[in-house]
């Protein structure tokens, strides 16, 4: 998504930060540290969640039961709470990436913005 | 456990959010992990800020993003259950909205469902008669439609001849003193031909119903009692077959006792007694109409043009063969169920519409009120649509919110209907059937809860479809002030359509009130202040003896006039605005002796004691009252009414003038027995105060009764003015009686208020209930105008600014925004002016006196409407004139 180089639009981030947290916990387990620094890796930057932006978004997600949390503690590490995927998160995701999916085609073939 | 400053403070902070204890210490224990893990000291302060700002987005504000996201694996019930607990929570978080929708949602459907209630016993809900359509009621009626009591021979022709009928039974209203064990009873009875039974289809409780030959006369003497009379008088007795009981003096052998079930000819019926033993008292002439009234049963298969028809047919025959007496003579039929409902369908009738418009405005205010909920969040909903969010969950979950909202204001609705059905039953209306099987039983909840289901959609679907079919583009342009003019439209339209209906039913308020008003405005002649009225039946066996008979009454005024507290005490042989009475042709001295058929002034004729008109408080006008020298073998003397002296002498003074009311129809020997008149009172109203014939009215001295009173003693009414309360004055009156005679019971104990609240009790019932509506259809339109002005305002506010800006002054401002309130006001005053005008006459039957279309009434309240609504929108108008252009401005 190179052509998102200005600062992204507000509504779009909060729109699209749902699909990015569910598709991150969607393969393995993941902590909260982890999943912001995981969007900010991979958004090379041009997403970045704090504390006070990503743990709301997290225990909302977990309110509709899409994301499930929990503490583990592995030996010689210190206590974490992992985030995963619930069935209905999954159902969710699908449609997301799908609705996604649809929304930037249309805006590409309005903008006339070539897929990278 | 991290306890450094900024833990403490985010717990002292997210403890003031209401977030739980366990709840809490996971929040930090998590933060403090992140803090860890990115090797940061400290939460900083304005990061702290905006968490707890956020989560309390989460603990409050932030549930209210809809769960509109997803569709694949999601059922219809998950999702539904998604919905259920979004709304319950929005609905939670936004309490006025919540109440005020939920009130006008339980006043609608709550007035909605007492009305039903009572439509459904009267109306609706199928009578304990099995197929009751196949049950006609049967008079003889003139081909100019005066209807007529049955004549016994002409009964016995229809029974012979009509082929329509399977059961074809006559009646009588009757009373009968029980006497015996106990107190004297007054009981409520009927004399019926056997095939009554049949006819209403309800068999016995216990032993057996009337037979066909106790029809004739000879037959033992039997009687049916009620299921009612059983229980409270015989506490069921299961041995009560063959056991007799006193009836007006005569033992009757109980052979059934009929179910409560069994309400014909009343509700109140005790006894059923045979008709064998009065037949020999009915006139053999077929132009006499004893009081006897039909009803049958028509055969399966037949309908009831057929019955007609046929009974038609069987009139006509008669007519031909008796042309002296049956010319023009025909049958009239009418559906029982027609019978029961007729008088008060009209009434039912406006008032369902009412309540029906009552609703329909509080839908058209709660659709606006979801519009404009709507209309803020249609840009969120643009959004999540965009991104992937489907129209029908979307749809879904809007309906879900108002579905919700009308099941909550529908409970509160039954609850409230139950309570007013309560009220109303128990203020025991006497003019309305059936009422006391009045209640909120599982058919009134069931319409309730179709009614919430139809409002829920009606208020909720179009906002619902409005706001799911956001134009993404126009609604991100609009960047969150909803309202595009088509939406202007629609809310508009709703307020032009909740002042018209407002106008309707507030234009029928005050129709009904202004004839309420004329009704009771109109005089009865009497002065119905403390006075209370009883009746007294003598057996006809004990008191035959004319003097007998008038000396028990004599003696019976004499002791109650002394009762201490009671300030006048007198006896009249009917009782106003009862609508009973003993009616003769009247006469002049000097006019000659007019043939049948051909009397021309019909006079109300009463015996009365020399009190009866202190106690009733009627003034005399001239002349003097009866004396006590006014006796049976003193001179004939009668007070008359102002209408008898005006009609019979309309240029002479009518007293010391001689006129007669018992004359014979005989020119060789009409023996006129002339009275003199000694007194002039003004008029009173025997029939009802809405309708009176145009009958005048005279009295007898009571010992110097009417030749017909002393062949057949009417029951007479005692009249006490009195100070007493009506309890301890019967009780006084009951001694009195029975140390005249212990077994007579006193009855039918009123006061002459209780007379004229029964007379006026339909229209007052339709004042209070239509006022009531119209009152509260007028403050929901009025809320609606106010919040569509207000809307309206809030969204020109930059407009506004630049007008002023521009050197628009605040009058300028005010004028723009009533103007098109009035607009509005005005095309709702227009269409309701011309729906009152259209549903004018479906009030012509309820009200007295009025046009349905009085001009005035009709002025008045579009007036005051347009007032009233007129301030409602100066409101938002003067708070748009405040408007500071700069500020407006600033917000572009």
């Amino acid at each position: 998504m190179e052509y998102m180089s200005g600062p992204i639009d507000r509504e779009l981030k909060k729109g699209s930060a749902e699909l990015l947290v569910l598709s991150l916990v969607e393969g393995r387990a993941r902590h909260g540290y982890e999943i912001g620094k995981l969007i900010e890796a991979r958004s090379r930057g041009a997403l970045r969640y704090n504390i006070a932006s990503l743990y709301p978004l997290l225990y909302r997600l977990e309110k509709r039961a899409w994301i499930k949390g929990q503490w583990v503690e592995k030996a010689g590490q210190r206590r974490r709470r992992y985030y995963r995927l619930t069935a209905a998160g999954r159902g969710v995701l699908a449609a997301q990436r799908s609705g996604w999916k649809n929304f930037v085609a249309a805006i590409n073939r309005i903008t006339g913005i070539e897929h990278a | 456990m991290p306890d450094p400053e900024w833990a403490r403070a985010l717990e002292r902070r997210l403890a003031a959010l209401g977030v739980a204890p366990t709840r809490r210490a996971e929040i930090i224990a998590e933060v403090a992990q992140h803090l860890a893990e990115a090797s940061r000291d400290a939460l900083d302060p304005r990061e702290a800020e905006q968490l707890v700002r956020e989560l309390a987005r989460i603990e409050r504000r932030a549930v209210l993003e809809p769960p509109v996201f997803g569709k694949a694996r999601h059922t219809l019930m998950t999702t539904l259950w998604q919905d259920i607990r979004y709304a319950a929570r929005t609905l939670r978080l936004n309490p006025g909205y919540t109440a005020v929708v939920i009130a006008t949602l339980a006043l609608g459907i709550g007035a909605n469902a007492a009305i039903f209630s009572v439509a459904d016993t009267v109306m609706l809900r199928s009578y304990a008669y099995p197929d009751m359509d196949r049950i006609v009621a049967l008079n003889e009626m003139t081909r100019d439609g005066k209807q007529m009591s049955i004549a016994w021979p002409t009964f016995q022709d229809w029974k012979a001849q009509n082929r329509s009928f399977a059961s074809l039974a006559l009646y009588r209203g009757a009373a009968a003193n029980l006497t015996g064990d106990g107190q004297p009873e007054r009981l409520t009875a009927a004399v019926v031909s056997s095939d009554l039974f049949g006819a209403m289809g309800i068999p016995p409780l216990v032993g057996r119903t009337l037979s066909a030959n106790e029809d004739t006369p000879g037959t033992a003497r039997v009687a049916v009692i009620s299921e009612r009379l059983w229980r409270n008088r015989f506490n069921a007795d299961p041995s009560i077959l063959g056991r007799a009981i006193s009836l007006n003096g005569d033992a009757h052998v109980i052979v059934g006792v009929m179910p409560l079930a069994m309400r014909f000819p009343s509700r109140l019926t005790d006894v059923w007694l045979p008709l064998g033993p009065v037949v020999p008292t009915f006139p053999q002439s077929r132009g006499v109409h004893p009081g006897l009234y039909g009803i049958g049963r028509m055969k399966p298969g037949v309908t009831y043009e057929q019955a007609a028809a046929d009974m038609d047919r069987v009139a006509r025959h008669i007519e031909a063969e008796y042309p002296a007496t049956n010319k023009d003579v025909t049958v009239a039929m009418v559906p029982y169920f027609e019978q029961v409902v007729g008088s008060i369908r009209p009434t039912l009738r406006v008032l369902i519409g009412a309540v029906g418009f009552v609703l329909l405005i509080g839908c058209a205010n709660l659709a606006n009120l979801m519009l404009a909920r709507a209309e803020r969040r249609q840009r969120e909903i643009a959004v999540r649509a965009a991104l992937g969010a489907e129209r029908r969950r979307i749809i879904q979950q809007l309906l879900t919110e108002s579905l919700m909202l009308a099941a909550i204001g529908g409970t509160l609705g039954l609850l409230l209907a139950a309570w007013m059905v309560k009220l109303f039953v128990a203020s025991r209306p006497v003019t309305i059937p059936r009422v006391d099987l009045v209640a909120v039983d599982g058919r009134v909840v069931a319409f309730a809860a179709l009614l919430s289901v139809a409002t829920g959609i009606l208020f909720g679907l179009l906002p619902a479809l409005r706001a799911s079919s956001p134009d993404l583009l126009s609604s991100l342009k609009h960047s969150g002030r909803g309202g595009g003019s088509s939406s202007r439209r629609l809310r508009s339209a709703l307020v032009v359509v909740e002042v018209a209906l407002a106008l309707v039913l507030v234009a029928g308020a005050g129709l009904m009130i202004r004839s309420f008003v004329k009704l009771m405005a109109v005089p009865t002649g009497f002065d119905p202040e403390g006075v209370v009225t009883m009746r007294l039946t003598l057996p006809p066996a004990k008191y035959a003896d004319v003097p007998r008979w008038l000396a028990f009454h004599d003696e019976l005024v004499r002791r109650v006039a002394a009762i201490g507290g009671v300030s006048a005490a007198g006896i009249n042989s009917a009782v106003p605005l009862e609508g009973g009475g003993s009616e003769a042709g009247v006469l002049a001295e000097g006019q000659p002796i007019p043939l049948p058929g051909q009397v021309s002034t019909v006079t109300l004729f009463q015996a009365a004691s020399p009190d009866y008109f202190r106690a009733m408080g009627i003034p005399l006008v001239r002349g003097r009252w009866f004396t006590d020298k006014d006796s049976r073998s003193g001179p004939r003397v009668t007070i008359v009414d102002e209408s008898l002296a005006r009609r019979l002498f309309p240029n002479e003074d009518a007293l010391g003038k001689r006129v007669a009311f018992e004359f014979r129809h005989d020119p060789a020997n009409p023996d006129p027995a002339w009275r003199e008149i000694v007194g002039i009172v003004p008029h009173v109203r025997h029939y009802g105060l809405a309708s009176e014939p145009p009958f005048v009215q005279l009295y007898t001295p009571f010992d110097q009764p009417p030749r017909y009173y002393e062949e057949r003693h009417p029951t007479m009414s005692l009249f006490v003015r009195t100070s007493l309360p009506t309890d301890s004055l019967t009780a006084a009156i009951r001694r009195e009686v029975s140390q005249i005679d212990r077994d007579i019971p006193v009855y039918g104990i009123e006061t002459m208020k209780t007379y004229i609240r029964q007379e006026t009790e339909q229209p007052r019932l339709s004042v209070i209930l239509l006022s009531g509506l119209g009152g509260l259809a007028m403050v929901l339109a009025v809320i609606g105008i106010y919040g569509v002005v207000s809307y309206s305002v809030a969204q020109r506010t930059q407009e506004i600014g630049v007008r002023m800006a521009l050197g628009a002054t605040r009058r300028d401002v005010l004028r723009l925004v009533v103007g098109q309130a009035f607009l509005l006001i005005l095309a709702g005053i227009v269409i309701g002016v011309a729906g009152a005008l259209a549903l004018g006459s479906t009030l012509r039957s309820m009200l007295y006196d009025m046009s349905p279309r009085d001009p005035a009434t009709l002025a008045a309240i579009a007036c005051v409407l347009t007032v009233v609504g007129l301030i409602a929108s100066a409101m938002p108008a003067r708070r748009a004139t405040r408007v500071d252009p700069l500020v407006a401005l600033r917000a572009e």
